[in-house]
């Protein structure tokens, strides 16, 4: 190929050699024009030139400005946990407390001589409090003592020797509405940064950045100088300033145009502001690590990412890490590369002491410290993927994605960090017991929602056996049947329609129902046996099929849907006989926010995660204030509960009540579905409500019941948070009763079955003639009672 | 030559200057994909046979008898209250006394977390939302705390007297 394209050229040349002389000499003549006409078109092209890079210049330099402009300020909206409050009587052990400290970045000190610090002492804790904004409320940073007795908060007393009757924390950052393209950061005030920052930055990646004009030819050339001398590359010459233009531009690319490119983008930017300013816009943005899909900008969030503590409370080791990470967070990290990370920083170091920055002692303190980073778990940001997902979902229903993305917004939210790392353990932990037990069972997966009843505040939300990642978040969106779960629902509607009490009788015999389409629906019991005539409550507490239906269809479907939707159901479920047993695909947030209008005696409130949203200034705030609404009757909630206690007491739930191995009282509901394939169980004490599903992804048979599967896990969380037992004040028109179990009769509490429950006053059963016995004592209200079962 | 000459002469003189050194910027990794959710049940769930599955064993004839838990004690006089709700209460009462409607609803919500079961909380609560003419609120927060309220008959009374006030303010005769 090349050998053939070279002949005809040559041929060409000796061609043009041979051109006639006239020619030449007609050219020698037009020399003198041709030539003034290359400088004339040189010229005019320099111009075109100078004015087409002048005008390219101009709009890089717009560009630049435009996008420090929009970036100088723009902070994602950061998420903060509900803040720890200590006060007298708060059940809660100093280690309890030393954790939820050390999750916020508190470190133990032989003296708590500064924000951030504790010490530990026999009973007692002293501590240094942070100073810190909650929505428009401002905290002093307080030194105070707490003291510990029986497990409890005994005492909180401040500098002064005064108690507190209460004390808060500051809340941990939890992480933000970061924008899709990932982009994460925490800004800082100029008074936030540590000199030593701006001093280590210009030592180690710009010494000349008080002279320079973006650009630093003089450190170019010493850098290639040292390097060359060094063998490696010890120094760079970008200067800060391309640093920060680069990291506008999100370009890796190492080409000519590129390089123009930034270079001009420096200057103009140099043009444009001052020094100061461009170094603060520097420790806002620079790129520090990668998290998932989130990447961590600006010295604030590093801080808080590497060392969960904010930059002021740095130590001189951390801070050179931090400024070590500067020149490749990828290359140089600390958890996949400590040794490179740590020589990086040793290296820091050692310019900082040669520039007379710190003292070689300190250097050489400082670099004999271990790297210090956290571990993998006490990382804040995606830890809580599952609940940030619920918050998400709430705040774009409200809020535009950009003011969320870019106006520095404080969302303080519901989330409880001791209790969702108790959800999350507990889940990850019991589902791997389940599992090692059993071979080839299909995989469990799982979710938990812990609320506060009360107030339907979300507490905790697993979405997954692994909690720390983004995924499919199954507390928010697998839709399973909830099987017996809504049994309850039938029962309250059955007290609603004021035909029945719990002591009523029902009868778990054999049932047919005729279908829509046809068929004849033949529902059966757990394990095949028909229990006969029972109480209302037995037949609820043993979670039984036949009696519930026969119920249910007695109260009528229609009821019952109603009720649901009352109890916060957002999509009436269709009236299908097969509701009764729980042929109903639900959320097990869907589910909490049914059970929470149970556990909150009636009232329903909407599940929610945010408390508050606060603009940047903490001037403006947006409050999601508690509201309630009653969704049934106080009384006949009352007497339901009174009932799911007894479920824990005597029925399904007896297994899951003794694993929790103590006198908690509780109320709760075990759920399964067709074929084992869905673990449900939901339960409350009197200030928390927990709602567990265990079951496989692709929906296979698990062969786990709702006590043998997520009673399991629910128990496991119960014991692991500080709760109260269930406990609600009877309401005026209801009495506490003893029954038989198997007969409704009233009975002697001595009894062996006997069982208490509520009744409305005036409905009270009549007396079994013994223990056991089927026959009530002769009486006028016998008639009235079996009248108004069988009616 | 001044500062901005010098860098417009140098705009024009402009060449890559910078050295190659280790980048300081990556672009961020995709998200891990989600895992895909499993199947809904179907339409025809419900006219399948429902749940007619194991739970667990029935209990044993001799049952351990249990009484219900003991009803919740009355949260009046203030002395059983929570020093911390107190605390609470009384900062609430100063912000509604300074016209701080909001800040004092936010302290009483702080102090119902600690302690929920407190039917003057719920009282206090109300009165604040009936200040804040929100009388569907402040009738709610009545029956909250009626039934809260157990035997005690001072919580009670003024509860009854909520509910009066804020039904007349419903009707728009407050």
């Amino acid at each position: 190929m090349t050998t053939r394209r070279k002949r005809p050229a040559a041929k060409k040349k000796t061609a043009r050699k041979k051109a006639p002389a006239r020619r030449t000499r007609a050219r020698r003549a037009r020399r003198g024009s041709f030539f003034s006409g290359i400088i004339g078109l040189a010229v005019v092209l320099g111009l075109a030139g100078v004015v087409g890079f002048a005008t390219y210049a101009a709009l890089l330099g717009v560009e630049v400005s435009r996008e420090f402009e929009a970036r100088r300020w723009d902070v994602p909206a950061q998420v903060f946990a509900t803040p720890l409050e200590l006060y007298p009587g708060r059940r809660l052990a100093r280690d309890d407390v030393v954790a939820e400290l050390r999750r916020l970045g508190y470190r133990e000190a032989a003296a708590a001589d500064r924000p951030g610090r504790y010490r530990t002492r026999a009973g007692a804790l002293d501590v240094v409090t942070r100073a810190y904004r909650y929505g428009a409320e401002e905290e002093p940073s307080r030194s105070v003592s707490i003291e510990f007795e029986g497990g409890q908060v005994a005492r909180v007393i401040d500098a002064s020797g005064s108690e507190l009757p209460l004390l808060r924390f500051d809340p941990l950052q939890i992480g933000s509405v970061f924008p899709v393209h990932g982009e994460d950061r925490l800004i800082l005030e100029p008074s936030e940064v540590p000199p030593l920052l701006i001093d280590a930055l210009k030592a180690v990646e710009d010494r000349r950045f008080d002279q320079h004009l973006g650009i630093d030819l003089k450190g170019v050339l010493r850098a290639a100088f040292v390097n060359l001398r060094a063998g490696e590359i010890r120094q760079g010459a970008s200067t800060l300033t391309q640093q920060l233009v680069r990291s506008y531009f999100l370009s890796n690319e190492r080409t000519w145009s590129r390089k123009l490119r930034e270079a001009v983008m420096a200057l103009a930017l140099e043009l444009h502001y001052e020094k100061d300013e461009l170094l603060h816009a520097y420790i806002n943005e620079v790129y520090l690590a990668q998290d998932g899909a989130r990447a961590i900008h600006g010295f604030g969030l590093g801080s808080q990412f590497y060392f969960g503590k904010p930059l002021a409370e740095l130590e001189l080791h951390e801070l050179a890490l931090l400024v070590a990470q500067v020149r490749g967070p990828t290359y140089y990290n600390p958890k996949r590369h400590p040794e490179r990370a740590l020589a990086r920083r040793n290296l820091v170091l050692e310019q900082l002491a040669e520039q007379g920055i710190i003292d070689p002692a300190d250097a050489r303190a400082a670099a004999a410290r271990e790297l210090d980073v956290l571990p993998e778990a006490g990382r804040a940001a995606s830890y809580y993927a599952a609940f940030l997902g619920l918050v998400r979902r709430q705040l774009y229903e409200e809020y535009p994605r950009d003011e969320l993305e870019r106006r520095g917004l404080q969302v303080l939210t519901t989330l409880d960090p001791a209790v969702q790392a108790a959800a999350e353990s507990a889940l990850a932990r019991e589902l791997d017991a389940i599992q090692a037990n059993r071979e080839n069972a299909p995989p469990l997966e799982g979710a938990v929602v812990v609320t506060n009843p009360h107030n339907a505040e979300v507490l905790a939300l697993v979405g997954s056996r692994k909690s720390g990642y983004d995924g499919f978040n199954r507390a928010l969106d697998a839709r399973r049947p909830i099987g017996s779960l809504i049994k309850p629902v039938v029962y309250l509607a059955a007290l609603e329609s004021g035909r029945y009490t719990l002591a009523s009788p029902i009868d778990d015999a054999p049932i047919e129902i005729q279908l829509e389409n046809g068929q004849t629906w033949l529902p059966k019991n757990f394990d095949d046996r028909a229990r006969g005539i029972v109480p209302l409550a037995r037949a609820l507490a043993e979670s039984l099929n036949m009696a519930t239906v026969r119920l249910g269809m007695d109260v009528g479907l229609e009821p019952i849907a109603d009720l649901l939707m009352r109890l916060g159901l957002e999509q009436r479920p269709r009236p299908y006989p097969s509701l009764l047993l729980g042929a109903l695909g639900l959320t097990p947030y869907e589910v909490a926010q049914i059970y929470n209008s149970l556990a909150n005696g009636g009232f329903r409130t909407p599940l929610k995660a945010v408390r508050a949203v606060v603009s940047e200034d903490g001037e403006r705030v947006q409050r999601y204030p508690l509201e309630i609404m009653a969704a049934a009757r106080a009384d006949d909630v009352y007497a339901l509960n009174t009932a799911l206690v007894q479920v824990m007491e005597h029925g399904t739930g007896a297994s899951i009540r003794r694993a929790l191995g103590s006198d908690l009282t509780v109320a709760g509901k075990t759920g399964t579905s067709d074929d084992l394939r869905d673990s449900w169980f939901a339960g409350f004490t009197s200030d928390r409500l927990v709602v567990v599903w265990v079951g496989n992804d692709e929906n296979r048979p698990t062969g786990l019941t709702g006590a043998t599967g997520a009673g399991r896990v629910w128990s496991s969380v119960l014991r692991a948070i500080d709760t109260m037992p269930y406990t609600a004040p009877p309401p005026p028109e209801i009495l506490l009763t003893w029954i038989d179990f198997d007969t409704g009769l009233a009975t002697e509490p001595t009894c062996p079955r006997a069982v208490q429950i509520a009744v409305p006053r005036g409905e009270e059963p009549p007396f079994a003639r013994a223990c056991g016995d089927v026959r009530p004592r002769p009486g006028v209200q016998i008639r009235r009672f079996f009248r108004r079962a069988f009616e | 030559m001044n500062r901005h000459t010098l860098i417009l002469s140098l705009l024009l003189a402009t060449a890559g200057c910078s050295t190659a050194q280790p980048l300081i910027v990556t672009a961020p990794r995709p998200a891990p994909a989600a895992r895909v959710p499993a199947p809904a049940p179907d339409e025809t769930e419900a006219a399948r046979g429902p749940d007619t599955r194991r739970e667990p064993a029935f209990p044993p004839p001799a049952m351990e008898v249990r009484p219900l838990p003991p009803p919740a004690t009355p949260v009046e006089p203030p002395p059983q209250t929570a020093p911390a709700s107190v605390a609470l209460l009384e900062q609430s009462r100063s912000q509604r006394a300074a016209g701080s409607l909001t800040a004092a609803a936010s302290s009483i919500e702080r102090a119902l977390r600690i302690d929920p079961n407190n039917a003057e909380l719920w009282l206090e609560l109300g009165e604040i939302k009936l200040e804040d003419d929100d009388p569907l609120q402040a009738e709610q927060m009545a029956r909250k705390a009626l039934t809260l309220a157990g035997g005690d008959r001072v919580v009670a009374a003024r509860a009854e007297r909520l509910l009066a006030r804020a039904a007349s303010c419903a009707r728009g005769g407050c």
